[in-house]
């Protein structure tokens, strides 16, 4: 075993019996999960127009073919993997900070620390709405505070790249609380003595969280990342609402992609086909996280 | 107790055998007018209506899924005009519409023509128009009255209707050095774009797309659009910081605040203006038809019209419910409550021409109506049309490189489907 490696050991012998009431679950999932999966690579198959039902011809593979001339599915997924890398890292950054801010005890800091997860329970809508709104040239808080600093005021939505940077502050103002939240329960379980043998043998700040929290926090860290991956891929109604994926294509994410051909331009396989890779880069991030960070005995 | 029986049977009955019919609109004042009113309706007939009203994209989305040519979740929907090729084929023609029990079938001749024009398709009318929307020109006609003299010395004429587009520019410079923004524009990646890119390019006598012999071509002339793009652009000197993501909400906020002197306007939108619990402007507004462009007077069109599944199983309730909608008698009613009337004898009644000031300058603007292109695969021109249109007045790209990408990728979206 690797150090730093989270270990899974399979109890050997489960009873037999044990399975016949995982057949519920199994059944349950099967349906909730599974079918909509395998109905999506059905719809991918077919060429089908949502208001033409009876044109619905099978191509087999002709939409996947066509998602890789497709110069617009590009573009999106540049944008969707940009945003992956640009949020994610600021937001683990900022989580791992505050949970070691917050590691140690100090008046009120079971209410504070409450109080830091709001913005992760605001619903994605709300969210885009409020910073919408926030971000509006004209009467927007933050244009308020920039142009009593003395700047010029911004039209945050309207030009591409500020419009761009705009969505990936939503998302790290949203979602920094989950690495915190994450991270902070990984620190309660790592075991006080080490951390004070380490101070009495010396060993500064930095080299306590580098040599010492990051290696056994590794596990914890990955599970975030993974978590919070999976979900920056799926990211939708914050942009829908700030953006609609404007101005031009500058914020049209994958997902807003995938939305548009499937309920704007009312092309169902192909935008099951884009909903399918979309899937498979989900499970090739998970497999390779996985598959790093975790050991199974 | 036995009387009782009776009374409860017979509620159970006349509940089972009242026909239900489901009905998918837009949700804006013109629809809360009818659903206040629905109580009338089925006392009257006996029909039971379930009037879902949706944000006007989510309509779209719902009849997409709702409605095939086998089976129909709904009974009567509102589609927005350049939507109707793409639902032509599932929709029963007008002409085909039962005839009404207690209203009659509106005759063609009571709509106003180009409103019709808005429900054909392929020579055949699709459904009944239901809403006069039509650009209109907007104005504060207090600013004008307030400054009348010192624009007549500037400019030499009298303010007021811009009869124009150097007029109507003129006027956005003169209200702009006087702190009121001149124009309020439309700018956010919307249709809202998409009408405005359209109402432009004709104003320039320009237009996207042209039918032909059965085969679609884009004839946008590059020239033309560039000089459209470039008169938006002047426009937009004269509008309010961050006009360059300005939608319906934005606009309606800025003008009800009283800091645009003028604008385009969906009538459906302006019982918003005229409504003094919501605007600091309501009664301080004159209305006429848009400003001649450089080649002509357009003014860009937007009818909804009611249509019939041909999968539905009430047509004639679903065709009731129509006609009663777009009757005189309830007309007025509906038309107090807040409904954008499409009758002519509606928009030029004189009881509601003094309520409804704008009513006139919808009848005259609707002289001007011009289409978005109709086309099976509108959408995707129009995703086209907006993006590259916000992209030049914004200055994103020069217009010259935003007609040129304009053209190529309507080209694209017509090979894509084989036109």
């Amino acid at each position: 075993m690797s150090s730093g490696s989270m270990v899974i050991k399979r109890k050997p012998g489960v009873a037999p019996q044990a399975l016949y009431f995982l057949v519920p679950a199994i059944i349950l999932v099967g349906f909730v999960l599974i079918f909509p999966i395998i109905f999506a690579f059905f719809l991918s198959t077919f060429k089908w127009p949502l208001v033409e039902t009876e044109n619905r011809q099978f191509i087999f593979v002709d939409n996947y073919i066509n998602i890789f001339k497709d110069k617009e599915f590009w573009h999106a997924l540049y944008l969707q993997i940009g945003f992956i890398l640009i949020a994610i890292p600021i937001e683990l950054v900022i989580g791992f900070s505050v949970a070691l801010l917050f590691n140690r005890s100090f008046p009120f800091a079971t209410l504070i620390r409450s109080l830091l997860l709001l913005p992760v329970f605001v619903l994605p809508v709300l969210s885009g709405l409020t910073w919408r709104l926030m971000l509006q040239p004209e009467y927007g808080p933050l244009n308020y505070l920039i142009s009593k600093l003395g700047f010029k005021q911004l039209t945050w939505l309207a030009d591409p790249k500020l419009a761009y940077t705009a969505i990936i502050i939503q998302d790290i103002w949203r979602m920094w609380p989950f690495m915190f939240m994450i991270i902070y329960a990984g620190l309660t379980t790592i075991p006080k003595d080490l951390i004070e043998a380490a101070k009495l043998d010396g060993a500064r700040f930095r080299d306590r969280v580098f040599k010492i929290i990051i290696p056994l926090l590794k596990p914890t860290i990955a599970t975030a990342l993974l978590l919070r991956i999976i979900d920056a891929l799926r990211i939708f109604s914050e942009v829908f609402i700030m953006t609609e994926g404007g101005p031009g294509n500058a914020t049209t994410l994958l997902s807003i992609y995938i939305y548009r051909q499937a309920f704007r331009y009312f092309n169902m396989g192909y935008s099951s086909a884009m909903a399918i890779v979309l899937m498979l880069i989900s499970l090739i991030i998970a497999l390779a996280i996985v598959s790093k960070n975790f050991e199974v005995e | 107790m036995r009387k009782f029986s009776v009374l409860i049977t017979l509620l159970i009955a006349t509940f089972l055998i009242a026909t239900t019919i489901n009905v998918l609109v837009w949700d804006d004042a013109h629809t809360e007018a009818v659903k206040s009113l629905i109580k009338v309706f089925e006392k009257e007939t006996g029909i039971k209506v379930n009037f879902e009203m949706l944000p006007s994209r989510s309509v779209l989305e719902k009849t997409a899924i709702g409605v095939s040519s086998q089976k129909t979740d709904y009974d009567l929907v509102a589609i927005d005009e350049p939507f109707i090729p793409q639902f032509s084929d599932l929709l029963l023609p007008y002409d085909e519409w039962p005839e009404g029990s207690k209203y009659k079938k509106p005759s063609l001749k009571v709509v106003l023509p180009e409103a019709f024009r808005a429900a054909e398709w392929k020579g055949v009318i699709r459904g009944l128009p239901i809403n006069g929307n039509v650009y209109v020109w907007m104005a504060r006609k207090d600013l004008i009255e307030k400054y009348q003299d010192e624009f007549k010395k500037e400019y030499g004429y009298d303010l007021g209707f811009p009869d124009t587009f150097d007029q109507l520019i003129d006027m956005a410079k003169f209200f702009t050095k006087k702190g009121i923004y001149g124009f309020g524009p439309f700018t956010i990646k919307s249709e809202g774009a998409t009408c405005e890119a359209i109402f432009m390019f004709e104003s320039f006598g320009t237009s996207v797309l042209e039918l032909k012999d059965g085969k679609y071509k884009v004839v946008l002339d590059k020239e033309k659009a560039v000089k459209a793009i470039e008169f938006y652009k002047e426009l937009l000197k004269y509008s309010p910081p961050g006009a360059t993501a300005y939608g319906h909400s934005e606009r309606i906020a800025a003008f009800n605040q009283g800091k645009i002197f003028t604008m385009f306007q969906w009538p459906a939108i302006i019982p918003s203006h005229e409504n003094p619990d919501e605007s600091l402007v309501a009664g301080k507004i004159l209305y006429g038809p848009p400003p001649a462009g450089p080649e002509k007077r357009v003014a860009i069109r937007g009818c909804w019209i009611l249509a019939i599944p041909k999968a539905s199983k009430n047509k004639k309730a679903a065709a009731e419910f129509a006609y009663w909608w777009a009757s005189k008698e309830m007309g007025k009613k509906l038309v107090k409550a807040g409904m954008t009337p499409v009758r002519e004898d509606l928009l030029l009644d004189p009881e509601l021409r003094s309520e409804k000031p704008w009513f006139v300058a919808i009848f005259q603007s609707m002289k001007y109506a011009v289409a978005r292109p109709r086309f099976e695969k509108y959408p995707e021109v129009s995703d086209v049309i907006q993006r590259y249109w916000i992209s030049a007045v914004t200055g994103q790209i020069t217009p010259e490189e935003a007609i040129d990408k304009m053209v190529e990728e309507i080209k694209n979206v017509l090979r894509k489907y084989g036109y």
